[in-house]
């Protein structure tokens, strides 16, 4: 294959057009980034070239022949494979089982696995890819997320006899639970897949990750196809001028108020199951920041101030007093909690904005519910946030990304808490959400509430934080000043050396 | 336009259902002696699915309630043979449904057992204790104080308003006032919006600082009332208490909560849904019972149309 062109792509929702006259050329052995702000058709986009949503116009050319695409049978046989951040392997399953999911396992006698055989396939479908480090015997759930997701990807490059190899490759925000490191290994998939001749599709929100790995790209606004470009020809200010119609960039608001004296958290000689010798405390006001590869305990250190994280050594001391027992005594004493996975730890998808704002909240009405005035709240909250909405009776599952992070912070500020814990605030939010998520962090900041950020995202890191402590496999290895860092400073970090 | 038709779907239903009935039985069906009839028929159907609603909301059940009933009662009319008031009785009834739900609460959201497994040990429990304290027997005649069965057949008289020798069961009436208590405190009481957000995502719900253990042992707690309350009634209506009369109470109140869910915007159940959901219930068996239908077919009917309704509403919200 040299070319695949999707062309005058279309697609309404009811009366909503999602997708407009939109034109897409993916090159053999090219990266094609797709960029957007969320709603704006990427995943449409991506549904309508897998064949699981019908378009209301479309023609696909391979090398100038037509392709038909009714369904994601015909996806597949066409040779594209797509890979979802949320990733569909088996846990229960060895890493061999999963390669091989969708095919036929080889057997003995036709009634047996033949394991050795199936390891050996699997083995030989993970080496392709440069991947050595993974045993085709062990079980999903033990691998780490990038492991897993590597997995995924070998089992979209296993062909069944017969089947051409794949041509495409649709990476959906592969790297939006992955560390920067986990994401260089992935990355150098890509590299792999691309020098085989194959077309990419890859779907980031991270400006440095297309920079640095993409060939071209396209980006969407409402629906219609605003730029496609050379990467090599375009700078991130263009691009996310396409994306938002504004000029944003990289920018982070900046601290408009001094950090307090006072001491809101204090953690001395500090052990958890997960967490070793934590030393830190953290000031009014203060936006500390909680780094590390990924899975180096940032999530268990926020859990701690809930009292979910159980600490079996030193001492905890936070707004004056012993780390509360359960996460309801914490939001009881002013400390909020805006959860790493919004859809599965932080909302009732199926439920209203107004319930999901005011749940942790509900004690401030007493025994009878009072409709009216939780709306009169909610609605005061939405404005705060600039959430876009139809109304505060909405279904938070109809919200895009960022505008569900946003229902998430409306209600962790509605209780005006001293700390605010955030773990991941903006993963997955599109940029523009993302600097109004900023400016709220900011402001609770300001406000002189302390702020502890644990973030993957290395810019967002530096650009918000006054401190940084970084961890190591639940260690605290070193605390930093971002003051005049770089990303790659920061990252050096990351790998504690004695020596250091 | 579309989820309109489909949310009111099932009251349609109801209302073919009524139709075809006044039409098959002109003279019996819609009188005002067979309606009240029906109301009180299902009264004690109607409490126990009511109070089911609760647990329903966090998308837990209880498979016990059946076997409460059926304790209640037993534990009533053992305290009355024993020369017991009946407040005594009333009291230690209600006291037990009431250890039971928080047992059940306990298993589910404390020790962390899921519901179908945890209510289905505490049904064959239930249900053996009942054969324990009557001893198998069914307690009867002079044992139970006739105040307490003319409960059951005392009412409000209509005579003034034209229906001369009415009444308006008292049974019913309770009913009513159940159907109030769960009414407001699921629509209109901040405990009702916990259960409602347990039922939306209960990792969310714990994380938001909900104290999500207390909250589902205190609704297992009131469905276990419920189903003493309906217990006791059974009790009073057939003035005797066996250890297996309120054994039919679990699946219809659990297939009325069903039956009331697809009116919901989003599938979620509401008491007065779970209300139409026991109407259906009641007059199907009133009518088809009228109609001279062999209550074999009448469960099959039963079952099919509680499968067809929860089946439609299933094709309808996939879009």
């Amino acid at each position: 294959m040299q070319s695949l062109r999707f062309v005058g792509l279309s697609k309404s929702y009811g009366s909503a057009p999602a997708l407009r006259d939109v034109t897409l050329e993916l090159a053999a052995g090219r990266v094609h980034a797709l960029m957007g702000e969320n709603g704006a058709g990427k995943s449409t986009l991506i549904k309508l070239i897998a064949g699981v949503v019908p378009a209301d116009k479309m023609t696909v050319e391979r090398d100038g022949q037509a392709v038909t695409l009714k369904s994601g049978k015909d996806a597949t046989r066409a040779g594209f494979r797509f890979i979802h951040q949320e990733l569909n392997v088996v846990p229960q399953l060895s890493v061999a089982e999963n390669i091989f999911l969708a095919r036929d396992l080889p057997q003995r006698f036709g009634l047996l696995i033949n394991w050795r055989k199936l390891h050996g396939l699997a083995r030989e479908a993970l080496e392709t890819l440069g991947i050595t480090h993974i045993d085709p015997a062990r079980q999903v759930g033990a691998l780490s997320t990038v492991d897993r997701m590597l997995v995924r990807i070998a089992s979209a490059l296993v062909a069944a006899p017969g089947e051409k190899r794949p041509c495409l490759y649709v990476l959906d925000e592969p790297t939006a639970a992955l560390s920067e490191t986990e994401s260089e290994r992935l990355f150098a998939v890509i590299q792999r897949l691309k020098s085989e001749g194959a077309a990419i599709l890859y779907v980031s929100h991270r400006m440095n990750e297309i920079m640095k790995i993409c060939d071209d790209v396209t980006v969407l606004r409402d629906g219609i196809g605003v730029m496609t470009e050379k990467v090599a020809t375009v700078s991130r200010m263009a691009i996310i001028h396409a994306m938002t119609g504004k000029d944003l960039g990289d920018a982070f608001p900046a601290r408009t108020k001094a950090v307090g004296q006072r001491v809101s958290a204090v953690v001395t000689g500090l052990s958890s199951q997960r967490l070793r010798d934590a030393n830190f405390s953290v000031r009014e006001g203060e936006i500390f920041g909680i780094a590390g590869l990924s899975d180096a305990g940032q999530t268990e250190l926020v859990q701690l101030f809930l009292g979910i994280e159980k600490v079996t050594k030193g001492q905890l001391v936070v707004l004056g007093r012993a780390v509360p027992k359960s996460p309801s005594e914490a939001w009881s004493r002013g400390i909020a909690y805006i959860p790493r996975d919004r859809r599965s730890e932080g909302l009732m998808l199926r439920m209203p904005i107004r319930a999901n704002m005011l749940l942790p909240h509900l004690a401030d009405y007493g025994v009878f519910a009072r409709k009216g005035s939780e709306t009169h709240r909610a609605r005061d909250l939405a404005r705060h946030v600039q959430l876009r909405a139809t109304g505060t009776e909405q279904s938070v599952g109809d919200l895009s990304g960022g505008n569900q992070q946003k229902v998430v912070f409306a209600r962790a500020m509605a209780g005006t808490p001293r700390l605010l814990l955030l773990d991941e605030p903006t993963r997955g939010v599109d940029v523009g959400a993302k600097f109004e998520i900023y400016t709220l962090i900011r402001e609770m900041s300001a406000q002189g509430c302390s702020v502890l950020l644990a973030s993957s995202d290395l810019p967002e890191l530096l650009g918000l934080c006054d401190r940084i402590v970084i961890l190591q496999d639940g260690r605290q290895t070193c605390m930093v000043v971002p003051e005049g860092m770089t990303t790659a400073d920061l990252l050096a970090r990351f790998y504690w050396q004695d020596a250091a | 336009m579309r989820d309109m038709l489909r949310q009111s779907g099932t009251l349609f239903g109801l209302i073919a259902i009524v139709i075809f009935f006044a039409v098959q039985l002109p003279e019996t069906f819609l009188t005002a002696r067979n309606l009240l009839n029906i109301s009180q028929q299902i009264s004690m159907l109607a409490i126990t699915a009511f109070t089911m609603t609760i647990v329903m909301v966090m998308n837990d059940f209880d498979l016990s309630v059946g076997s409460m009933a059926s304790l209640a009662g037993v534990v009533a009319g053992a305290l009355f043979a024993m020369d017991y008031p009946i407040w005594a009785g009333v009291l230690a009834a209600l006291g037990v449904g009431m250890a039971g739900g928080i047992f059940n609460g306990f298993l589910v959201a404390y020790v962390g057992i899921l519901p179908f497994v945890a209510t289905l040990g505490t049904l064959t429990m239930f249900s053996g204790l009942a054969f324990l304290i009557s001893d198998g027997k069914t307690i009867f005649g002079r044992d139970i104080p006739a105040e307490f069965g003319g409960f059951a057949r005392s009412g409000i008289p209509l005579d003034g308003l034209g229906f001369e020798g009415l009444l308006v069961p008292s049974l019913s009436l309770l009913a009513l006032v159940i159907l109030f208590l769960v009414w407001v405190t699921l629509e209109h009481t901040t405990y009702g919006r916990r259960l409602y957000a347990i039922g939306g995502n209960i990792q969310a719900a714990y994380l938001a600082g909900l104290n999500v253990r207390r909250v589902r042992l205190s609704a297992f707690a009131l469905t276990g009332i419920g189903a003493a309350v309906a217990g006791l009634m059974y009790a009073s209506r057939v003035a005797s208490a066996n250890p297996t009369q309120g054994s039919g109470l679990m699946l219809d109140a659990i297939a009325a909560v069903f039956l009331g869910m697809t009116m919901g915007r989003e599938g979620e159940p509401r008491v007065l849904s779970t209300l139409v959901g026991v109407l259906i219930l009641g007059v199907l068996d009133n009518g088809l019972t009228q109609m001279n239908v062999d209550s074999y077919i009448r469960e099959i009917l039963i079952g099919a149309i509680v499968i067809a309704a929860v089946a439609i509403s299933a094709i309808g919200s996939r879009r």
